[in-house]
């Protein structure tokens, strides 16, 4: 009997803690004395503020307009440790409204509260409807902005709203992870059967709960219709509903560290897109579709591809102004690339819509990046050349997803040509960028091209070499003993002479050669700065100067580091630790060649050590070697990585091996007086 | 003879007609304007007509030259607006190089924004924008945009050059007001008067240059009304809303800002009660000061919110008291409301706030203000509250606001005061390191720094924004050191008057700090502390040099280093004492250790253009300097 109850009381406690695992720790809008103390969380409380619950919720109602209302609740408190957690009192909530009509998302029951424990006693502070304040964002944002009152250190904050939306193409996503750390984050989806959407999660943060449950609703519609007695239609419909509910708990902060392409790929997060509807006694009807469908619906679309293939009579007039020549397809494509690139200019990247009509783009000469290339395409088929758009992403704008056409993802267009059996791939939006080579930021995974087919295309970052060679030589000054001087060459990484040639042409030459003039400071100075194919953007860019060490007379050791304080001096792989993939966004491959005529009057009395590392057996490899005779010194030190995306656990030999490049590349040659 | 009239005329017609058209043809800039522009402001025309205090209406009409990128962001409109100035009307025109217009701005093209920065919570600025963006250098865009301003607390300002490699061939400012009103007015760099005429019961007033060429940005150069042709304009009568002033002088100024805001000060009564509790069993004034500021850092927080003449009238006690928020208008008017009911005399206080603190022109009463503070004079020293700030202690202003002129604002008036000048003594940094290399070249080394003052203004803000982690992540990444590992860290503030120090410790270990070619081993005592600044083309230098506030820093390092090791190269000690400051190292050497001091000192104020060749001079040396190593032989046994 006694065991009975001891096993029934470990069952009740077990069933408890069950209990107490599946919700949050607290209960909104009961706020009591106890709830103001930090000890028990189990997350950073350095932050300034911890988000204690956050907890949102999606499901569907029936609207009077004949269709379905989406409405997403969220209530959060929040826990204001120090001043530094301030930032979480300042609200915005963004809604949605439509261009076309007058319809926009509506922000309802909107609750929210400060609470302060005075003497032991919660004493509440609430949000008075006049500080709140709305403010246009742009045709399709609002923004509903407040700040919470009465906020001081050790506050507690609880924030509760509505936001009822017919746009249901915006079910609502949600961000378990952010600036502030969480203890409990939670969203429940609740989806009629007859919708149907496809949802992808990032991050790397493992759920709490991931569970589906299903459950029988019934949503009654209504639908003013003259023709009816009263004017209004009732529908009900049933449905068998899926309710999807994700909980994490305890999740750290979030900290964006360098050599990543967009911190969005890595929140732990999950995203919704219609994929389509099924009504009883209906056909299906497919919303996303495939990427065939989604690619015939843009080459079909007003502000895409519907201008591509018009006969555009209006170019053969202004397509006079090109000097497209005789030549065969590539010539001509060549030159009207050219002048696209040339005299577009680029405001910037938006989406991948047309901004306006492509004529309108040509005449005004102005248009973002996606109108730049979809007028290149438009161009180049009016000289029947073979030209489809491609549609990507860019890296900071994150990953897209290659199953799902998931259109909104993309943002950004690029210009596939095929010509004699070979495909070049083009963007006429950049004024440095050469033929068939797109910018770094392009390189961010797959792409789709859009033709009747849509194939994948891929632009891997570890497929993108960057190849840099420098040269120098310097001789010994007969009339200056101890100094020397030569010549400097430097073949410049392909995307190191776009920035070049960018900087050039914002600050001019005089300031480029300036900064490449403060960079060797003591005992060295530059001059007599040459470019060779500054103006040739399909080649690297050649850059050449004189150097000279001027070296004190008659002193009896020279001290002097081979790499002319030119190499690595900084570890780029500062943190201690990384806890998402590294992200460059190409292979390396740096070169640097010096040869050394010993000064006069001197003998070499030490030089560096030669040395060759590997990093992670085949990823990449350092070679410093070095040479001497009685004359002369050459050194050679060579960085090469193989790729440019690293596994977080590969961060730690990333970091030695450039610190041994940032040891080598320190070491000093020291010449002794004869 | 008729034949020869008739072909005259037609010859005029066309002359004149090719003139019209093409006046912003790029070949008839004058060639002297042309080296190094990015733009030419080929003519620009601001015509001020002031009906009377409450309304005034612009006229703005210019036209630029885009000669390349450089230049294209020139080439964009930007005109803010909000309750107090409207936008009436905007043309624009754009043309090629050979003055052939290519296209007419259209309504639908003007971008309309919202200008509220991210800063604040409410205002009512927005903007029109409007870009023609074109690319085809060397283009000319003209613009004509009508603006109204209800009420003339503002002016416009007239800066013909607005950037560097900006070239102006014409420019004028045109102000028309009524005969009986006195407009006032400052010019710098213009050394004419103004051609004065009346027409029809009014003054006309003309400033105007002509061809002046482009200038080029130089390191710690003036401010830019100094080194520029500039009108400055001012009203004397004023409304705003519904209010009116007059600032013919200072004092009448600040009789329209206690117009503006008394009335303002009445706390509710769970309030007041807070402030008797907290301030009645307290003896002397700074106490109560004291608690009081402390009250108000501790129950309050910065949110900006301006909304029309909300831009200049503060939110009253009350609305504090119960949001717990306000701007900093709002913050300083709460915290005089309290310091009143606990009986002690404060003044709410405008002040022209930011880094740089000469550009605050004193002897011309005008709306030069951009920020609020508190002031309460004292027996014995004033005391200056900063109300926006939950972390500065009591009385110490930073650099944001220390060292200018400050409008005190009561019932009798406006009076302006300086506010507490920094020294260079005040403003220090001293740096005690501790640290061992080994015989692989790591550096493990423990630093204490102590940052006074104006020194500290920036450790402080950060302080006050970032997590402790955050701040660790910062160090991780800020130091100059090839490869380095913080151990441990920490920072401790002493708020304690007059000025506050906040204490940096930091532990490190530096792999490779000193490089190792075979035998030998290199070291730089100087760890934490190279010096940067350099001056480029001090040879061909044209403005005077404005050296930043005035510093000492002091650095003593300590470095154990390995057995077996005897110096080979040791710098000279170095003393260089000029007018701008001075910097002396010292090298003492024993068996097993280093030690090394060095110290700085920065003397700020204005030199003429002709110092920046030994300035470069100076700056150069201390740059060498310090990155100098020490070398070090490994003694071989003696065979």
């Amino acid at each position: 009997m006694k065991k009975r109850t001891l096993l029934s009381i470990l069952y009740l406690l077990y069933y408890i803690t069950l209990i107490a695992q599946d919700k949050p720790d607290i209960t909104f809008n009961r706020i009591l004395p106890e709830d103001f103390s930090i000890t028990k969380l189990k997350v950073d409380t350095s932050m300034g503020a911890v988000i204690i619950a956050d907890v949102g919720s999606s499901s569907f109602e029936g609207n009077n307009k004949g269709w379905f209302t989406l409405v997403y609740k969220h209530q959060r408190r929040i826990k204001i440790i120090n001043k530094k957690g301030y930032d979480l009192a300042r609200v915005e909530i963004p809604l949605y409204q439509s261009v076309r009509s007058e319809n926009k998302e509506k922000l309802d029951n909107l609750k929210a509260s400060t609470y302060n424990l005075v003497n032991g006693v919660v004493v509440e502070s609430k949000l008075d409807k006049q500080s709140i304040f709305e403010e246009k964002l742009n045709k399709n944002h609002l923004l509903k902005k407040f700040t919470m009152p009465a906020v001081k250190e050790e506050s507690l904050i609880e924030i509760s709203y509505t936001i009822k939306s017919d746009f249901l193409f915006n079910l609502q996503p949600w961000h378990f992870q952010g600036a502030y750390p969480r203890v409990w984050s939670e969203y429940e989806v609740d989806i009629p059967r007859f919708f149907e959407y496809v949802y992808s999660r990032h991050g790397y943060n493992a759920f709490d709960i991931n569970s589906v449950k299903n459950k029988f609703s019934t949503y009654i519609v209504r639908n003013y219709d003259s023709y009816i007695m009263g004017g209004t239609k009732v529908y009900t419909i049933t449905s068998n509903n899926i309710i999807n509910r994700w909980v994490i708990k305890n999740v750290p902060a979030l900290k964006e560290e360098k050599f990543t392409t967009s911190i969005n790929n890595h929140i732990s997060s999950v995203e919704f897109q219609l994929s389509g509807q099924q009504f009883p006694d209906e056909a299906h009807k497919d919303i996303m579709g495939t990427w065939v469908d989604l690619s015939k619906e843009l080459l079909n679309g007003e502000d895409f591809g519907k201008g591509l293939d018009k006969y555009n009579g209006w170019m053969n007039e202004d397509m006079k102004l090109i000097k497209i020549g005789t030549g065969d397809q590539l010539d001509q494509a060549k030159n009207i690339y050219e002048y696209i690139k040339k005299s577009i200019h680029n405001k910037g990247i938006r989406n991948i819509d047309l901004s306006a009509p492509l004529k309108e783009i040509f005449r005004t000469k102005s248009g973002y990046a996606e109108d730049i290339n979809l007028l290149l395409v438009a161009m180049l088929r009016h000289q029947d050349i073979d030209a489809k758009p491609v549609i990507l992403s860019t890296r900071s704008n994150g990953v897209t997803d290659e199953k799902y056409p998931l259109i909104q993802r993309f943002n950004y267009v690029i210009c596939a040509a095929n010509i004699d059996g070979k495909t070049y791939y083009l963007d006429a939006s950049q004024p440095h960028l050469g033929f068939n080579k797109l910018p770094e930021y392009c390189y961010n995974g797959s792409g789709r091209v859009i033709s009747d087919t849509a194939p994948i295309v891929y632009f891997s970052a570890d497929s993108l070499q960057e190849t840099k060679l420098t040269s120098i030589a310097l001789f010994k000054e007969d009339k200056k003993p101890g100094s020397l001087s030569g010549a400097v060459n430097i073949e410049m990484g392909y995307y190191e002479s776009c920035r070049a040639r960018n900087r050039i042409s914002e600050n001019g030459k005089e300031d480029f050669e300036k900064k490449l003039k403060a960079n060797y400071i003591s005992n060295l100075s530059i001059e007599d700065i040459k470019t060779e194919d500054e103006k040739n953007d399909e080649l690297p860019m050649k850059l050449s100067y004189n150097i000279a060490v001027n070296n004190p007379k008659n002193s009896s050791i020279l001290y002097f580091n081979p790499m002319l304080d030119q190499g690595y001096n900084e570890n780029i792989f500062s943190n201690a630790e990384r806890s998402y993939p590294v992200e460059m966004s190409y292979q390396k491959d740096e070169t640097y060649l010096i040869y050394i005529e010993i000064p006069e009057g001197y003998v070499i009395d030490e030089i560096p050590r030669s040395a060759k590392v590997s990093l992670n057996s085949g990823e990449g490899f350092f070679e410093y070697l070095i040479e001497k005779t009685d004359k002369q010194i050459n050194l050679r030190s060579r960085i090469k990585l193989n790729k440019a995306n690293f596994a977080a656990e590969d961060f730690t030999s990333l970091r030695n091996f450039f610190e041994l490049i940032l040891k080598k590349h320190a070491e000093q040659i020291v010449f002794k007086k004869k | 003879m008729r034949k020869y009239i008739v072909l005259l005329v037609a010859g005029c017609c066309y002359f004149l007609s090719s003139t019209a058209q093409n006046k912003y043809a790029v070949n008839l800039i004058p060639t002297q304007l042309l080296a190094h522009a990015n733009v030419v402001k080929r003519m620009e025309e601001i015509r001020v007509d002031i009906r009377d205090a409450g309304n005034a209406t612009i006229i703005h009409k210019y036209a630029l030259t885009i000669f390349n990128t450089g230049g294209d962001g020139e080439a964009e409109l930007v005109e803010w607006y909000g309750q107090l100035i409207g936008i009436e009307s905007v043309e624009g025109t754009l043309y090629d190089a050979s003055g052939k217009k290519i296209k007419s701005l259209k309504r639908n093209d003007i971008e309309d924004v919202s200008g509220t920065s991210s800063s604040s919570l409410a205002d009512d600025n927005r903007l029109k924008k409007h870009n023609f963006n074109c690319r085809n250098y060397p283009y000319t865009i003209e613009y004509e945009i009508a603006t109204v301003y209800r009420g003339i607390f503002y002016l416009p300002r007239w800066i013909p050059v607005e950037n560097e490699k900006y070239a102006v061939e014409k420019s004028k400012l045109i102000v028309k007001c009524p005969l009986d009103y006195k407009l006032r007015y400052k010019t710098f760099n213009y050394p004419k008067e103004p051609v004065i005429s009346t027409v029809k019961q009014a003054v006309v007033y003309e400033w105007g240059v002509e061809n002046l060429p482009p200038y080029i940005v130089e390191d710690y150069q003036p401010q830019w009304h100094e080194i520029t042709p500039a009108v400055y304009l001012a009203p004397t009568n004023f409304e705003m809303q519904h209010y009116s002033g007059s600032m013919g002088d200072w004092t009448n100024l600040g009789k329209f800002g206690y117009t503006l805001n008394h009335d303002r000060d009445i706390l509710p009564e769970n309030i007041k009660k807070r402030v008797h509790a907290l301030t009645d069993g307290l003896k002397t004034n700074p106490e109560k000061i004291k608690i009081l500021y402390e009250y108000l850092q501790e129950n309050t927080h910065y949110i900006s919110i301006q909304l029309g003449i909300g831009g200049w009238q503060t939110f009253d006690a009350n609305y504090v008291a119960t949001k717990g928020y306000g701007d900093c208008k709002a913050l300083s008017n709460y915290m005089y409301s309290l310091l009143k009911e606990a009986g002690i005399k404060s003044y709410y206080t405008w002040i022209k706030a930011g880094e740089n603190n000469n550009s605050f022109l004193d002897d011309f009463p005008s709306n030069q203000f951009n920020h609020c503070i508190v002031c309460v004079p004292q027996a014995k020293d004033t005391i200056w509250l900063e109300c926006t700030s939950q972390t500065l202690p009591m009385g110490y202003l930073s650099g944001f606001t220390s060292n200018r002129n400050a409008l005190l604002i009561d019932e009798t008036g406006g009076k302006l005061v300086r506010t507490p000048f920094y020294k260079k003594t005040d403003n220090t940094k001293i740096r005690k390191i501790k640290a061992t290399v080994n015989k692989e070249g790591q550096l493990i080394a423990s630093s204490i720094t102590a940052y006074k003052a104006e020194q500290q203004d920036n450790l402080e803000l950060l302080l006050g924004a970032y997590s402790k982690e955050k701040m660790g992540e910062r160090l991780q990444t800020k130091l100059n050191l090839p490869s380095y590992t913080i151990d441990k860290f920490n920072y401790t503030i002493n708020k304690a008057a007059p000025f506050p120090v906040i204490t940096e410790m930091i532990d490190l270990t530096a792999n490779n700090y000193c490089p190792i070619s075979g035998k030998r081993m290199f070291i730089n005592p100087n760890i934490l502390n190279l010096f940067f600044a350099k001056i480029n083309d001090a040879t061909t230098r044209k403005f005077d040099i404005k050296l930043p506030d005035a510093f000492i820093e002091i650095d003593s390092v300590e470095i154990n280093i390995p057995s077996g090791y005897k110096p080979e190269s040791v710098p000279d000690n170095s003393v260089i004492v000029n007018k701008f400051g001075s910097y002396k190292t010292k090298f003492i050497l024993s068996p097993s250790k280093i030690i090394y001091i060095r110290e700085l000192q920065q003397n700020g104020g204005r030199f003429p253009a002709s110092d920046a060749v030994g300035l470069a001079e100076y700056f150069n040396s201390v740059v060498v300097a310090d990155r100098t190593r020490l070398v070090f032989v490994q003694e071989t046994d003696a065979k």
